[in-house]
């Protein structure tokens, strides 16, 4: 993979912002904390948006941004920073979420003790997560992805609802002791660089020329994929999930949702599907049917959910199903929609839990039996409700219709039947989202308590907006995001075809 | 004869840091001897110069290599690396016992002088290979920890520890030695190098001391199934020698160790890799296990100290130069983080109300912040969380068993660790999540603010920029392989 080095080295300084921002929270008067923690992230998003103007779209496929800094020579590690396509559009997502996340955080009233800890633990997230999406140094990727797991822990743990500490405890668990596989297999491949080639190395440029035998790289795949199946979540390891981002407050849970299961999501395409081709065509059946299992299965524990946030964290579960399937499939179609459902997941789950946030602080209840009807008096927010639910549902002009038509457009190559199981699950997810709509806006019990709700406004309304345009923008000029990751996506299936077609041959 | 005859001059450059610890320890001696009731502040500075010496004359002469006595005397990186890491340390625990003891009333002037002993022995168990040295040193190391050990006259614990220290360290010392002397009966040689390029020679009664030799070690490093002194000896112990014990008494029974293992596996690769994979699979499923049901956060920390044990032998499992690096890069991290560790109990205990029990803990991010915050650096380390010097060391030991595959010795080792996310992990969110205010009065003086700042900031920056230390113990380990 070719790379452009970067004339200004924006992706560290946008790895840098929040840590200084950070550290001025922690040294300057409380006073000041919530104006800096906005300025901060918003001058990232800000940053991230001024990526878009200096990006070369002809060549997206190319590491652009490039910067390189060595670490352990003779180990092969080196701080190797640098943005894709894909890399580029899930950098833009977490700037934009974390951007949402402070916005939502500073009318929060749920949040009123430590403020100074709150604000630091999210900026501090945010970089961990800028160097994930942006690492191109494998070891260095997974230091990131267990960075963002120490920040989230205590945000869960000390800013949660009522089981907090039990559910920071099992995020932690599942998360960490899942990726200590990751760790395995990171050296593992760079240790196989050694034998193939004579000398360790991290990077991943250097790291997909690896050779294997079969069944070892299947192996490989396996270390990997148990890590990134805990933190995707793929069905029956998904367990964490509903605690935590049931427990989390609300910024915790957007930030969670939107960003910390994409790292899956994406590590999964870029490594388990770039760095091991053959065994992930050796697998595709397996992987497809379990993803599709995921969907169904999480779209029917979404339904049964008498908890809102709860009922939202399943639905990110089935999500992530059609982002699996998709990217699976190991086509054109699929990849395209499992990349443009990451995104738009990371937009409508955000807005679902700012949703369950906001009826919180006025019913103080999650519990969907209160729920009903309440938003019929907030004509403003029952707007927004409608457009995220209807984009969640995959509604064409919504953001997710993109991710699901072409999972099934994706299917279709292969097989029909296939093609009509992800339309299933399709179905099933449009199901629960029609059932929480209902129950917000129909059958309200007491309509003299929801009367006298005020209609959301102020730093809320504008966090809203940020993920409600971006939705639409993904519903109705997709195009605009196919632009990004096209070339990524090609790249990505001639190097399958090169490698696993060409073992066959 | 001819050996004999062939007379040469000592080179004692070599032993430069030896011989001025060595009269640290006499001069502080005498002054135990000359007054009546030492004076600590003057005790603490002498010591605190002479190791001072010490390390400065190491890290100036990082260059110095040799041998000499005849080979008894052995000086290279890997020496030179760990004796100063060892050397550094003790002063650490210098500064820490100032406070510690002159709170607790309990500091004697023996304390001084037996330190400095223990640490010259430390220092040449790091560097040599000949049995009578090794074996000297292992038992100036012993004997000075069971008096440490036993120190606080008036504490029943603290003599019940070292009692048991006493009977499973004599075990280990007679195991030892009876080893030793098969090894020489049967190879003529009193040097390690020699005996076990012997070792090929099939002879089994070679192997049975040499065996014998190991097991003498196994019980000094707490290696599951010979364990059973160390909880009892850590928890017993005054906080500060457990502190001492943990991080240079650790480096001091692993470095013959390491410096054997690239000729045993060597020759016996096979039996090497199979016994070491069990011990290791033993001792870091064992350790955690315990750890996770204690109660007492001291004895849970030893707990975890045996389970670090374990790790380290995983390393050491792997018969190549990866896997020694992985020991040694393991070995400093532990010696700083479970130091760190301990340290903060110490400055912990001199609170009115404090038993050491998991709820003192609660809530102590109120009461004291930085202490709270270092201490879940410590515990996020021995987890083996990035970015701290834990998460490199264990990612090197995952390196060296992915060189060598040995897959099922990983997944153990990955499983002990999930284990140990239990207890870590319950310990940090105690000190952050819970509202109970502890109890915490204590007031850090300067010299535990300065031990805890060095630990824990060299606990991250050894995590964050791994090649200040990956530098040293990439050439020691290399260096000892290609000999």
């Amino acid at each position: 993979m070719e790379k452009i080095y970067a004339e200004f080295p924006i992706i560290s300084v946008s790895l840098i912002i929040p840590i200084i921002g950070s550290l001025l929270i922690a040294f300057l008067s409380e006073r000041y904390t919530k104006v800096l923690s906005v300025v901060t992230t918003g001058t990232v998003f800000v940053l991230s948006m001024l990526s878009l103007f200096f990006f070369d779209f002809s060549q997206a496929h190319k590491v652009q941004f490039y910067e390189e800094y060595t670490l352990i020579e003779n180990l092969g590690l080196r701080l190797s920073l640098g943005l894709d396509g894909l890399s580029l559009l899930m950098y833009i997502l977490t700037t934009l979420v974390s951007f949402v996340a402070i916005l939502w955080s500073v009318r929060d009233k749920h949040i009123n003790t430590r403020l100074k800890e709150y604000y630091i633990f999210f900026l501090i997230t945010e970089s961990f997560l800028i160097g994930v999406f942006s690492s191109w140094d494998i070891l260095v990727f997974y230091v990131f992805y267990e960075l963002t797991l120490v920040p989230m822990f205590f945000v869960i743990g000390i800013w949660g609802y009522k089981l907090r500490m039990y559910s920071a405890y099992k995020f932690f668990i599942y998360i960490f002791v899942s990726s200590l596989f990751l760790l395995l297999g990171i050296v593992s491949v760079a240790i196989q660089h050694y034998k193939n080639f004579g000398g360790i190395s991290f990077s991943y440029f250097d790291l997909i020329k690896n050779e294997y035998s079969i069944g070892f790289e299947v192996f490989l795949f396996f270390l990997f994929l148990i890590a990134f199946a805990v933190k995707t979540p793929i069905v029956p390891f998904h367990t964490w999930l509903p605690d935590a981002h049931g427990e989390a407050p609300t910024a915790g849970s957007v930030v969670l949702a939107a960003v910390l299961l994409k790292m899956g999501t994406y590590a999964l395409l870029r490594f388990n599907i770039g760095l091991f081709p053959e065994a992930s065509v050796f697998l595709m059946p397996l992987m497809v049917i379990w993803g599709i299992i995921t969907i169904v299965f999480a779209s029917w524990f979404t339904i049964t959910q008498s908890n809102v946030k709860r009922f939202v964290a399943y639905s990110s579960i089935s999500h992530m199903g059609f982002v699996v399937t998709g990217m699976f499939l190991l086509n054109y179609e699929g990849m395209r929609a499992s990349i443009m459902e990451m995104f738009a997941h990371g937009l409508t789950s955000s807005a679902l839990f700012m949703m369950a946030g906001f009826i919180y602080n006025r019913l103080h209840s999650f519990n969907m039996d209160m729920l009903r009807g309440s938003i019929v008096f907030m004509p403003i927010f029952a707007v927004l409700i409608v457009v995220t639910g209807f984009s969640s549902m995959g509604l064409p002009g919504g953001s997710s219709f993109w991710g699901k038509f072409l999972t099934i457009l994706g299917a279709k190559e292969y097989s029909l039947n296939l093609s009509l199981l992800v339309l299933a699950g399709a179905f099933f997810s449009g199901v629960y989202v029609l059932y929480l709509l209902k129950t917000l806006f129909l059958d309200a019990k007491s309509t003299s308590r929801i009367v006298h709700f005020t209609d959301i406004r102020g730093y809320k309304l504008v966090a809203f907006l940020f993920t409600v345009i971006p939705m639409l923008m993904v519903g109705f000029l997709p195009f605009l995001f196919f632009i990004m990751f096209d070339q990524t996506i090609n790249n990505l299936l001639s190097l399958i075809t090169q490698k696993a077609m060409g073992g066959i041959q | 004869m001819e050996q004999v005859v062939n007379i040469e001059l000592p080179n004692l450059s070599l032993l430069v840091p030896e011989i001025i610890v060595l009269i640290t320890g006499f001069v502080l001696f005498s002054l135990d001897l000359v007054y009546k009731k030492i004076n600590h502040t003057l005790a603490t500075s002498v010591s605190f110069i002479g190791y001072l010496l010490a390390f400065l004359y190491i890290a100036l002469n990082s260059h110095l290599t040799g041998e000499t006595f005849y080979g008894l005397y052995v000086r290279d990186t890997f020496s030179s690396l760990l004796q100063s890491v060892m050397i550094l340390l003790s002063l650490a625990i210098l500064a820490f016992t100032y406070t510690y003891y002159r709170h607790k009333n309990s500091l004697y002037g023996e304390f001084y002088y037996i330190l400095s002993f223990v640490l010259v022995g430390a220092l040449f168990l790091a560097s040599s290979y000949n049995l009578i040295v090794v074996y000297i040193a292992l038992e100036a190391v012993s004997i000075g920890f069971y008096i440490l050990t036993a120190l606080s006259r008036k504490d029943f614990n603290s003599k019940e520890g070292a009692f048991k220290y006493l009977i499973l360290g004599g075990i280990s010392i007679a195991l030892s030695s009876y080893g030793a002397g098969f090894m020489y009966v049967y190879s003529g040689s009193l040097d390690l190098r020699d005996i076990l390029t012997y070792m090929a020679d099939d002879e089994k009664l070679l192997i049975l001391g040499v065996v014998f030799f190991l097991v003498g070690f196994a019980i000094k490093i707490g290696a599951v199934p010979f364990h059973f002194w160390l909880p009892d000896a850590y928890q017993g112990a005054p906080t500060p020698i457990t502190a001492y014990m943990a991080s240079v008494g650790k480096i001091a029974f692993f470095a013959p160790l390491a410096r054997i293992m690239p000729l045993v596996s060597e020759h016996f690769e096979n039996a090497w890799v199979l016994t070491i994979s069990i011990i290791s699979a033993l001792t870091m499923l064992y350790g955690n296990l315990v750890a996770l049901s204690q109660k007492d956060v001291k004895r849970l920390l030893a707990y975890s100290s045996i389970a670090h044990s374990g790790y380290i032998l995983a390393g050491m499992a792997v018969s190549h130069v990866i896997g020694l690096k992985a020991v040694l890069y393991f070995l400093i991290a532990y010696s700083v983080m479970g130091m760190g560790g301990f340290v903060i109990l110490g400055v912990l205990e001199r609170s009115r109300g404090w038993q050491n029990r998991i709820d003192d803990f609660a809530g102590l991010r109120f009461s004291k912040f930085y202490l709270a915050l270092a201490f879940a650096v410590f515990m996020f380390s021995l987890l083996g969380v990035p970015p701290t010097v834990g998460f490199v060391a264990k990612a090197l030991v995952f390196m060296a068993l992915a060189y060598k595959e040995l897959w099922l010795l990983a997944f153990v080792m990955i499983i002990a660790t999930g284990i140990s996310t239990g207890y870590y992990l319950r310990l940090v969110a105690i000190m952050f999540m819970r509202k109970e205010e502890s109890t915490v009065e204590i007031d850090l003086s300067n010299s535990e603010k300065l031990v805890l700042s060095f630990l824990s900031i060299a606990t991250l920056i050894l995590g964050v920029l791994p090649m200040i230390l990956w530098f040293f113990v990439d050439i020691s380990a290399e260096l000892l392989f290609r000999r």
